[in-house]
């Protein structure tokens, strides 16, 4: 303890470190052309399609919300952390920030997304609450959404031999319904996100 | 094989919709039912034959063993009570009454312990009811009230009152508030649009002050009443007000709480009041699968629900005296012949005491915490799983329900058949 604390002393005690640490000198304060900053408007026309808000990763920093006739996403800074990803996520290009749709545009990368829906049987109580409440099941199923009674089997997820069964993951929208409808958190929705590059000339 | 159609022997939902795979006389699956619809088909430890207690142990005996021993019993016992009948279909509950009335005993269902409270404000006031289709397809705005029905009727909210689109709403849930009125956040205030919280035991002045805001006298109601700020009871009267049609279901939360029978006379008049702004009705959460047939049997046969005495040879009804717990607490009871329920698990302790203490019989596919208070056990088939008879589901419709597999044990009917025509018999009938 003493010898560190003597060794401190000595160091910063020393002109150079001083002269250094209090005069020290850096190049000005220049916003560089590739920062990101929080997404902004383009003013292109948002289509409601919520990509944006299925790719945030921070809860509450970007919600889609109806002004006037058109519905626009609004971002919210405290919450945000400006990756950007919302900004690559949307099809019509209706954020911007930095560099990125231009890269995006030049280097043609873009972004794949499919759902993953997992039940945890053991808190699942088979009450068909998510099956019912789906409104992709309720396109495959209308007597499901109708009546709580499955017909077939085209639906995302129905009460089967017991369970809960996962039977057309693929047609998932990633809604979430089925979450808020859930009473005992049993079923859960994961996006799975894939980069991808397209080997093709941008244009 | 499939079988369609199947209506779920559990609880007072009755979902007739279940998809049963069957397989060499064995179920295999259930589609469509909840995990309590599995479970009960599910179910594997059914006893195989009759048994009678020994000393320190069990042995097998035969049905006219077992059936000679329980008539034996009710002919000689002063006061014998017929108790549960909930788990059974409405024809075997028909004989019970016969059987009742020729020994002089006391018939209650299980409503003595649930809704018991209920039928006293109902016949007090009368019942704004409605079935559970016209809520589906009509409600947009309802109402749980001390029940829970996520754990106690899993499929309520999707298939009659929350989920499925009905008839005049194809936006189902998102076109329905539903509310939650409960002392604790429960698995179904989760989903729910606004959460109620209400103190223990505040349930009747809760409602009172609803009343008085749907009347217009909100400025005379306190702050907060019971634990609810009054801002709250003005939005849920104006939403109920607003509604095209609002449907109020309640549970033990509300009958067997502080209040009792009158937290419901004050429910039903709550309805009663929104009705004169726009169309309201009221149903009770029966639990136990056909609880409320056993009301109905009961009724028509004796002009009483539940909490029936014969011993002065007509039919005489005092809930409070004449219904099983009180029967049991004042140890009256000396013979006891349980169907379809299990006391043991829910009675008080006094009442489970002196259950042991006398001579009981408990008719029930599997064993339960009241066979270890019995003296024989009757294994039956289940209603609903391999014996067939009416039902009633919680609001009052009745259902045929049919077998699914072919029976090796005989069923409720054909065991208290038996009994009542050996019990005339000795009667010289
Ligand atoms: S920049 Fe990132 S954190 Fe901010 S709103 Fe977009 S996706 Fe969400
Ligand atoms: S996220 Fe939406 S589309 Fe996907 S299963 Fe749930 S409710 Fe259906
Ligand atoms: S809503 Fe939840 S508990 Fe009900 S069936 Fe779906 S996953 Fe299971
Ligand atoms: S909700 Fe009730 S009647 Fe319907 S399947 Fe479940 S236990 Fe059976």
């Amino acid at each position: 303890m003493a010898t560190s604390l003597s060794y401190y002393l000595r160091e910063m005690a020393r002109g150079e470190w001083l002269r250094n640490f209090l005069f020290v000198k850096t190049a000005p304060y220049e916003t560089p052309p590739h920062f990101r900053d929080y997404p902004r408007l383009t003013g292109k026309e948002c289509t409601h399609c919520l990509a944006c808000m299925m790719i945030c990763p921070t809860p509450g920093a970007i919600e889609v919300l109806k002004e006037d006739e058109g519905w626009n996403p609004v971002i919210y800074p405290g919450h945000c952390i400006r990756c950007g990803l919302c900004v690559e996520a949307c099809p019509e290009g209706v954020l911007m920030s930095g560099r990125i749709l231009e890269s995006q545009f030049f280097e043609n990368t873009g972004y794949t997304w499919t759902f993953h829906l997992t039940v945890d049987s053991t808190l699942c109580m088979r009450c068909g609450n998510c099956s019912v409440a789906c409104p992709v099941n309720k396109e495959e199923d209308p007597q499901l959404a109708a009546t709580g009674t499955g017909e077939n089997d085209e639906v995302i997820m129905r009460v089967k031999g017991g369970e809960l069964r996962i039977l057309h993951e693929e047609k998932c929208t990633g809604c979430k319904t089925c979450e808020e409808a859930c009473p005992n958190s049993a079923i859960r929705v994961a996006r799975v996100i894939e980069a991808i590059h397209t080997a093709e000339e941008g244009g | 094989m499939k079988k369609c159609d199947v209506i779920c022997p559990f609880c007072g939902c009755l979902c007739d919709d279940l998809e049963i795979t069957v397989e060499d006389n064995r179920i295999l699956g259930v589609d469509n039912g909840c995990t309590l619809a599995n479970a009960k088909f599910m179910g594997k430890e059914r006893l195989t034959s009759p048994i009678r207690r020994t000393d320190g142990g069990w042995e097998d005996i035969n049905y006219d063993e077992a059936i000679r021993y329980t008539v034996d019993m009710l002919l000689d016992a002063d006061r014998p009570l017929l108790y549960g009948w909930s788990g059974t279909h409405g024809e075997a509950q028909c004989i019970g009454v016969h059987m009742c009335e020729l020994v002089g005993g006391i018939i209650d269902s299980t409503t003595s312990v649930c809704h018991g409270p209920s039928i006293l404000a109902i016949q007090e006031v009368g019942h704004p009811g409605c079935t559970l289709g016209q809520v589906k397809n009509r409600a947009d705005v309802v109402i749980y009230w001390g029940c829970n029905p996520l754990e106690a009727h899993p499929r309520h909210m999707s298939r009659y009152t929350t989920y499925a689109d009905g008839y005049f709403l194809d936006n189902a849930f998102r076109d329905r508030t539903v509310v939650v009125v409960d002392v604790r956040e429960t698995e179904t205030a989760r989903v729910a649009d606004e959460f109620v919280r209400i103190k223990q035991g505040g349930d009747y002045a809760v409602l009172s002050a609803l009343r008085a805001i749907v009347r217009g006298k909100g400025d005379m109601i306190p702050p907060s009443v019971a634990g609810v700020p009054r801002s709250q009871l003005e939005r849920i009267v104006r939403m109920c007000k607003d509604a095209k049609f609002g449907a109020v279901f309640f549970g033990l939360g509300l009958t067997m709480t502080k209040g009792k029978y009158k937290n419901i006379r004050n429910a039903i008049e709550l309805v009663d009041e929104l009705s004169r702004h726009t169309k309201f009705t009221i149903t009770p959460m029966r639990g136990h699968w056909n609880v409320y047939g056993s009301n109905e049997v009961f009724t028509w046969m004796t002009g009483y629900p539940y909490a029936i005495d014969f011993c002065r040879g007509i039919a005489f009804y005092n809930p409070g005296e004449t219904s099983a717990i009180d029967i049991l607490a004042r140890k009256e009871c000396d013979a006891c012949m349980i169907i379809g329920s299990d006391p043991g698990a829910h009675f008080p302790r006094k009442c489970v005491e002196h259950l042991a203490d006398i001579p009981t019989v408990v008719i029930d596919p599997v064993p339960t915490m009241t066979t270890a208070m019995a003296n024989v056990q009757i294994p039956v088939a289940v209603s609903g799983i391999d014996a067939e008879g009416t039902a009633y589901r919680m609001d009052g419709v009745p259902f045929r329900v049919k077998k699914v597999i072919e029976p090796t044990l005989p069923s409720d009917t054909e065991v208290l058949g038996d009994m009542f025509a050996r019990m005339k018999e000795a009667k010289g009938l």
